[in-house]
């Protein structure tokens, strides 16, 4: 693949050509050339688009795709793409299907079917078999083809004595464990966050306290075995806290927001909505500030989508009934910007891939190109027609999302919105 | 003439203080029509109901059924334990079908909250909301007040107490609403496992002292616990609940008022009341069933004539 980009405002702290206006050139999925009016004598495809600003391929650590077991929801092929057009050059595909990927045979699947894509797809392994929280899965053997960590999707470990083994085991060989921080036993029944809005409408609610007494017994856990620990979607202001005191501590410690609980609080629950039905439930304005302020400071490691495809079928019922999730990666670069300059949502956007295993890759002369292209300053409406999902469960549906994703060169490979 | 600013009756908070009074205003006829020798007027001849009751009810299906037929509307029934999902149709898909035959209103009681507003997003009619989950029961609320009205001259500037299982009861939630849009002062009393813990900031007092709570009321309501909504026990045994949070004679006789008791129904006697309190001068139990008729009367009758329009 052989490409020449013009004119292209770099975002990318790493490299020499931050913040400066530059052509590229990239010869076999290599940077070869970056510098002012570079001529086009090798007779390059050209990129020359509006406004074009580029940084590093953005990562997202948490997504699910359906396949295998619910295709009818997405694809991975489709889901790949998706993520591609979003501007996304690497996705973690979560255990989230049936059967749920827990075994060597089961990653190695996974891996086929994203071969030769333009996308990274990073798969994480199950961390117990079936996802049941009973015995652990086969870990190291899924390291092996290719596991990047390992995490029972939005379904907590409820023993604390498997969590620990869990931790110890997977630390033979730095591996990733992740834990969703949710108590069940103070759920219960609840479908929303527990404050003034569940009370006015009379539905259960789930209290932060599920949350910070999961992710304090888990801070107890890292700190008695040693260990790597990611804990994936953090939504209080109090779950904040205690991360931040765990970093002090040096625990090898990472955490996720996932984006709609930086963007919207319960509030917006008010008319039984389920398109903001997701988990964890959206909290208060004090959550959300607290979250954005622990982005800002590093406490919190990534922003995710937390993208879930989920069947119309699966939302248009009654709020009790109706499932959690949304759908998120084509929205995240536009809405991310509605709360933060370009320059932090770049670094929201590329930091978090090394905890999952890849490389940080500089556009930088000699480096393997992987970019993502983007005009920072457009604002549309953000509807159906710009899904490319296969279910169309949008929680951002008509948000003004600002900024406007061009592509990603990856792989060897391009991919442009026509 | 007046008329309702809202389409549907989907809870309280959805009412402003005029639709109160023109409900109450409406139900005052209506309570004069069911006591005379011929009860019913021909005023929803062209009407046809639906009552969907996904959840048991006995009072109130007989209730709406009673409004609807004295109204002279055509009705028609069902009702499932079960809620639709469970059987593998959705609930859009059941009510359509009903629709489908020409139904002009949709009276539903559901186990779900929300459940009517969902409906009303997505079905063409007029949509009754008569009981869902934990959220709203708002006919029960309007027939509430209009006792109080009926029995006290007025609402505004009453101190009303709601005594129970506050956190599974859509009953207290519509009665804060109507109380608090109507200007009376609210205060919820219980044991602190069955009071939402947010519930203050809706601006109501939370007392979980029988006594003391009795002692600043003028009217008490006494909630049923609902044990069919309990995920786990919310307190040990219902006697110890009943030393704690049930009412009895020598309780309201160490009062220095004659306070007005009130129960939604049904009673679950000898716990959080006593036959003697229950069947006392102080009781409005039975005026609130008789106003529920007259109540809910109003409300379909004021529904219907915007459909009619």
């Amino acid at each position: 693949m052989n490409i020449l980009i013009k004119s292209a405002t770099i975002i990318d702290p790493k490299s020499e050509f931050h913040n400066s206006t530059k052509d590229v050139l990239i010869k076999n999925g290599v940077i070869t050339e970056i510098a002012d009016g570079i001529k086009n004598t090798l007779n390059f495809k050209e990129i020359k688009l509006d406004n074009l600003h580029i940084s590093q391929g953005w990562f997202d650590s948490s997504v699910s795709f359906g396949e295998p077991g619910y295709e009818d929801r997405e694809t991975i092929l489709n889901g790949l793409k998706t993520a591609a057009y979003s501007g996304f050059t690497a996705v973690a595909l979560n255990a989230n299907s049936d059967p749920i990927i827990d075994s060597n045979a089961d990653i190695t699947f996974v891996n086929s079917k994203s071969n030769n894509n333009a996308v990274s797809l990073l798969p994480i392994g199950a961390l117990t078999v079936d996802s049941k929280g009973e015995y652990l899965a086969e870990l190291y053997d899924m390291r092996t083809a290719g596991a990047v960590a390992f995490y029972d999707y939005k379904k907590p470990i409820s023993n604390p004595n498997l969590m620990k083994i869990a931790l110890q085991y997977a630390s033979n060989f730095n591996g990733l464990v992740c834990s969703f921080p949710q108590e069940n036993k103070i759920v219960g029944n609840g479908v929303m966050n527990e404050n003034i809005t569940s009370t006015r409408l009379g539905l259960k609610g789930i209290p932060a306290l599920a949350e910070e007494l999961q992710i304090s017994r888990d801070l107890f856990l890292l700190e008695y075995t040693g260990g790597k620990l990611h804990i994936p979607t953090i939504s209080t202001a109090k779950s904040v806290a205690l991360i931040k005191a765990a970093k002090q501590k040096k625990l090898d410690i990472t955490c996720s927001v996932a984006l709609h609980n930086i963007f919207y609080t319960d509030e917006v629950l008010t008319e039984f909505d389920t398109s903001y039905k997701v988990l964890p439930p959206l909290r208060t304005k004090t959550d959300v500030e607290a979250l954005i302020d622990g982005l800002k400071d590093g406490t919190i490691d990534m922003v995710t989508t937390d993208h879930n495809p989920i069947n119309i079928e699966g939302k248009k019922i009654e709020f009790d009934h109706a499932d959690y999730g949304t759908i998120g990666l084509e929205s995240a670069f536009g809405i991310l910007q509605n709360i933060f300059t370009t320059k932090k949502t770049i670094d929201i956007l590329t930091k978090g891939k090394v905890r999952f295993g890849t490389e940080q890759t500089p556009i930088n002369i000699g480096n393997k190109a992987n970019i993502t292209l983007f005009n920072p300053d457009t604002k549309y409406v953000f509807s159906k027609k710009h899904i490319i999902s296969k279910s169309k469960n949008a929680i951002f549906e008509n948000e003004t999302l600002k900024g406007h994703v061009y592509g990603i060169i990856s792989n060897n490979k391009t991919v442009l919105n026509s | 003439m007046s008329e309702l600013s809202v389409n549907h009756l989907l809870g309280i908070k959805y009412l402003n203080k005029k639709d109160i009074q023109l409900i109450f205003e409406t139900a005052d006829h209506f309570k004069e029509v069911i006591n005379r020798p011929i009860k019913k007027v021909p005023s929803l001849r062209d009407i046809t109901i639906a009552n969907l009751f996904f959840e048991n009810s006995t009072r109130t299906k007989l209730s709406f059924e009673l409004a609807e037929k004295r109204l002279s509307a055509d009705v028609i029934n069902f009702s499932s334990a079960q809620s639709s999902v469970k059987k593998g149709e959705t609930l859009i898909d059941t009510v359509n079908n009903i629709l489908s035959m020409k139904v002009d209103m949709v009276v539903m009681r559901h186990p779900n909250p929300g459940a009517g507003v969902f409906l009303s997003k997505h079905v063409n009619a007029s949509i009754v909301n008569a009981g869902d989950g934990a959220h709203e029961h708002p006919t029960q609320a309007l027939l509430d007040s209009y006792s109080i009205r009926e029995k006290l001259g007025g609402v505004g500037g009453k101190k009303v107490l709601i005594v129970g299982d506050i956190l599974h009861s859509r009953v207290a939630l519509s009665n804060i609403f109507a109380l608090q849009l109507q200007g009376a002062e609210v205060m919820l009393c219980g044991p602190k496992t069955l009071i939402p813990k947010y519930v203050d900031k809706i601006g109501v007092k939370v007392e979980t002292n029988l006594v003391k709570a009795l002692n600043w009321c003028d009217v008490a309501n006494m909630l049923r616990v609902q044990n069919e909504r309990m995920d786990i026990s919310y307190f040990p045994s219902t006697r110890e609940y009943t030393q704690q949070y049930g009412v009895n004679r020598e309780l309201l006789d160490s009062l220095d008022k004659e306070i007005t008791i009130m129960h939604p129904g049904p009673i679950n006697r000898g716990v959080e009341i006593t036959s003697d309190v229950a069947d006392s001068k102080q009781s409005i139990i039975l005026d609130q069933v008789q106003n529920g008729v007259a109540v809910r009367m109003a409300v379909i009758y004021l529904l219907a004539s915007k459909i009619k329009q």
